[in-house]
């Protein structure tokens, strides 16, 4: 089922802005990195680890489903299919792949923001090396949604096997579909 | 004088249509994005070997050897004893007891 252009342009932006805010919610999930990786302070450093399990939970986390969820419904709402084409294709398996780490991840976070809110200071070297992997996962994150945010704009050429079988079965039902047509007007 | 432009929302956001690109073989992008993708994963493959992580994600993997990870952060366990962990109050306290 093809949407209507006025539906699709909706649920285009409705998609973008998803899609970009979950850019967004990452980039200020780094930036609470590097300013508790770049703090002495042990609050900073306590702080930064509770407001990385908020901003994780209630913002990346929606998001990057309201990502998939759009995404799924602009794919299948157009003729750009969910299978047909390679760039459509490798975005949806990096959404799922990033969503995947994501949630595993958020794990991790939550363990750090736990024992950040414990007021323990003998904690801190652990949640100072947590830190590191954070810099890993966000940062490599980030890549890979801006990996995706590259293919969905230049939407580089190729079909499937899947889409070229699609294709063919298509324009054999338009050729047949005008034959009947002309056999249908000259009696 | 040349017409106006098409209208984009007959064709998609970028003014290319979905029916492009129906050569039969893979395109050349998506074998550079294969291998991409296959050195990447065989990179944190070896990353997790040689870290000792188990190949595991979530905080177990920061939870000290021979302790389990708590399941949920309201079971993480503060560290007991009366000595609080030999920590010396800051140094602006002043110590009434040598007085």
């Amino acid at each position: 089922m093809t949407m209507s252009p006025r539906v699709r342009k909706f649920a285009l932006i409705v998609h973008l802005t998803f899609s970009v805010g979950w850019i967004g919610a990452v980039v200020a999930f780094l930036a609470l990195v590097f300013a508790a990786r770049s703090s002495q302070d042990e609050q900073t450093l306590r702080a930064a680890w509770l407001a990385m399990e908020s901003v994780g939970w209630f913002a990346i986390v929606p998001l990057a489903f309201a990502s998939l969820l759009t995404g799924l419904v602009m794919s299948l709402g157009t003729k750009w299919g969910l299978f047909r084409h390679y760039w459509v294709l490798i975005s949806l398996v990096l959404t799922i792949l990033a969503i995947g780490v994501l949630l595993s991840n958020m794990q991790t976070v939550s363990f750090f923001a736990g024992v950040a809110a414990e007021m323990d200071s003998a904690d801190a070297g652990e949640l100072r090396g947590g830190l590191q992997g954070e810099l890993l996962h966000a940062g490599l994150g980030l890549l890979v949604l801006l990996v995706i945010q590259v293919l969905n704009v230049y939407k580089p050429q190729g079909m499937t096997r899947y889409g070229q079988r699609k294709q063919r079965r298509a324009r054999r039902r338009s050729k047949h579909d005008e034959q009947r047509e002309v056999s249908v007007s000259q009696p | 004088m040349a017409g106006p432009p098409p209208n984009r929302d007959t064709v998609d956001d970028t003014g290319v249509g979905p029916d492009r690109g129906s050569t039969t073989s893979t395109p050349r992008w998506v074998k550079v994005f294969g291998i991409i993708g296959i050195v990447v994963v065989l990179l944190i493959v070896v990353v997790m070997l040689v870290g000792g992580g188990g190949g595991g994600h979530g905080p177990s993997r920061h939870a000290p050897s021979g302790n389990a990870a708590p399941s949920s952060v309201t079971e993480v366990q503060v560290p007991s004893g009366g000595e609080l962990g030999g920590h010396t109050p800051p140094s602006g306290v002043p110590d009434h007891g040598s007085q």
